[in-house]
């Protein structure tokens, strides 16, 4: 099912009881970061916050963790509010099967109610504010971006919808962090080796479900478009940005359109960090923005980013996973069962495999980190049996206390890809990368006592079922 | 004119003030591109109090790194 905007999703939040209206004052920093981290503390079910009362504005509104919980992210899937995570996983894996989903063009937008092209000041049109202690400044962190590539601008997939962060740096002038294994960066390498700018397009305030297609690692030859139309399970409503051939998500409330400044860097940053680190200060393109357009009363939407698990880790988690169990399956179909790249957005990926002869867990470790997301992330590939489920961490501390042998089953890759933001890396960029195979040696590796398994007594599975029903 | 808490600056401008008048206003520094709004806690408004591992050494700014590199014009 589709939403019709950003604020249908509030609205069905609201029904399902996962928006908090918080409408005492509070004061932009640190209340507005403070409550969200608070909020991500206090486990995974939590709803979204909608704040309208902000210290020195009069009309300025603010939504966060709108996908902050596995509740919001079941409903931004429009499944019932307390699907397991597991189901939800599946289920996200049958509709990527569905792409592509091709869009539907509109003519106009809400988000045409208020345009400005002169004397642009962002700092006055959003309600702009600061997450961290050590952040530069004021970002932009849950904004979609979009750009065209520029030597094959007729195939519609290279078109890339990504998010970024975006420092807020003058009145019409933002930094962004292009890193080198995102798309946005060969964009923008194609327009500075022309010496052109890269026009661009921001959209502030989305249905969820492109907020997701935006954050899914899909190939870079596939349209995140098409992809949220396979999510909601109809076409995706697009309309064409005015100064340049993008398309724009119809549902926004806010739209930047710009250019990224060929040969431009400029100081940015620190930002607080999904690594839990801040990123530090490096010169980073720029981009200006000459127009901008709204709908009247604009919700702002944000996320609180900082010591997993927050809102991003929800907003990435199963969309992360299930490209590389795609991915995985291809080259292995009758093998992969799971794949969980949930932490730190798969800096860890745990994946549950058969195995077919002694050394093929390996294998699958060794692909996974040369699928296109594994070359920025996967620095640690954990593989176990196909009757573990990687989404169960106690399972798969089991499988790593019992069935892994550190002389046979820690395979450590040295020199490898990683993105430059992972705090460990050295230099920033490259790494180590370690594979744990716990998976039960099988033939020809024949070592360890293995050969009586535990089973459960007989009728578990009736006793389960008869109990669940007496504690309803 | 107002001193940039992290780079200690003293070319920082008003960009912004607040819709409610003299709640507060943003500022940002030209050197650093720091930004701040005056109503924030002193330890990110206040020279003397702003933590001293996020400090920026303005001589530093230059040399820091380009992410991307800037590529050869084809």
């Amino acid at each position: 099912m589709a939403y019709k905007d950003f604020r249908d999703f509030l609205n069905t939040l609201e029904k399902e009881g996962q928006l908090l209206t918080i409408s005492d004052e509070v004061k932009p920093e640190p209340d507005l970061a403070a409550a969200n981290k608070a909020l991500s503390n206090l486990g995974d079910k939590t709803p979204a916050l909608f704040f309208n009362n902000i210290y020195g504005y009069t009309d300025a509104r603010i939504a966060m963790n709108v996908m902050g919980s596995w509740p919001n992210h079941a409903l931004m899937m429009g499944m019932p509010k307390n699907t397991p995570l597991k189901e939800q996983f599946f289920e996200f894996a049958r509709r990527y099967e569905q792409f592509p989903v091709p869009v539907k063009r509109e003519e106009t937008a809400p988000f045409h109610e208020v345009e400005i092209t002169e004397d642009i000041n962002l700092f006055d049109i959003l309600p702009l504010f600061r997450l961290n202690q050590g952040d530069g400044g004021f970002y932009l962190d849950k904004a979609i971006l979009v750009s065209r590539d520029l030597d094959d601008p007729d195939t519609y997939g290279k078109q890339n919808v990504g998010l970024y962060r975006m420092q807020v740096k003058g009145k019409n002038r933002l930094g962004i962090q292009p890193v080198p294994q995102h798309d946005i960066a060969i964009h923008i390498r194609q327009a500075e080796e022309r010496g052109e700018n890269l026009k661009v397009a921001i959209a502030l305030g989305c249905e969820p479900v492109i907020t997701t297609a935006a954050s899914t690692p899909l190939l870079y030859d596939q349209s995140e478009y098409e992809m949220a139309g396979a999510i909601q399970g109809e076409p995706y409503r697009v309309v064409k940005a005015k100064d340049a051939d993008l398309d724009l998500p119809w549902g926004a409330e806010v739209i930047l359109e710009g250019e990224v400044l060929a040969g431009e860097r400029e100081y940015e940053g620190p930002f607080g960090e999904f690594t839990g680190h801040y990123s530090g200060g490096r010169a980073m393109p720029v981009i200006q923005i000459n127009r901008v357009y709204h709908r009247k009363q604009p919700i702002f939407e944000h996320l609180y980013i900082g010591m997993p698990w927050t809102e991003t880790d929800y907003m990435i988690g199963v969309n992360t996973s299930v490209p590389l169990f795609q991915q995985l399956k291809d080259a292995f179909p009758n093998e992969i069962v799971a794949v969980n790249a949930m932490y730190t957005h798969g800096l860890v990926a745990i994946i549950s495999t058969k195995t077919r002869y002694g050394g093929f867990a390996k294998a699958v470790g060794m692909r996974a980190l040369t699928t296109p997301h594994g070359l920025g992330y996967c620095k640690l590939v954990i593989v176990v049996d196909e009757g573990v489920d990687p989404f169960n961490l106690p399972q798969v501390m089991w499988a790593l206390s019992t069935k892994l042998h550190p002389k046979h089953d820690a395979v450590i890759v040295p020199g490898l890809s990683i993105l430059p933001l992972d705090p460990g890396s050295d230099p920033a960029g490259m790494t180590h990368k370690m594979i744990l195979d716990a998976t039960t040696p099988v033939a020809p590796d024949i070592r360890g006592h293995y050969s009586q398994p535990l089973d459960s007594p007989l009728g578990v599975a009736e006793w389960e079922k008869k109990l669940s029903q007496m504690l309803r | 004119m107002h001193i940039c808490p992290r780079c200690e600056s003293n070319r920082s401008e008003v960009v912004s003030h607040s819709p409610v008048k003299d709640a507060w206003e943003v500022l940002l520094c030209p050197v650093c591109l720091f930004t701040w709004r005056t109503s924030e806690p002193d330890s990110i408004t206040d020279p003397a109090k702003y933590k001293s591992a996020f400090k920026v050494n303005p001589k530093d700014i230059p040399n820091a790194a380009h992410v991307p590199p800037i590529p050869e014009r084809l």
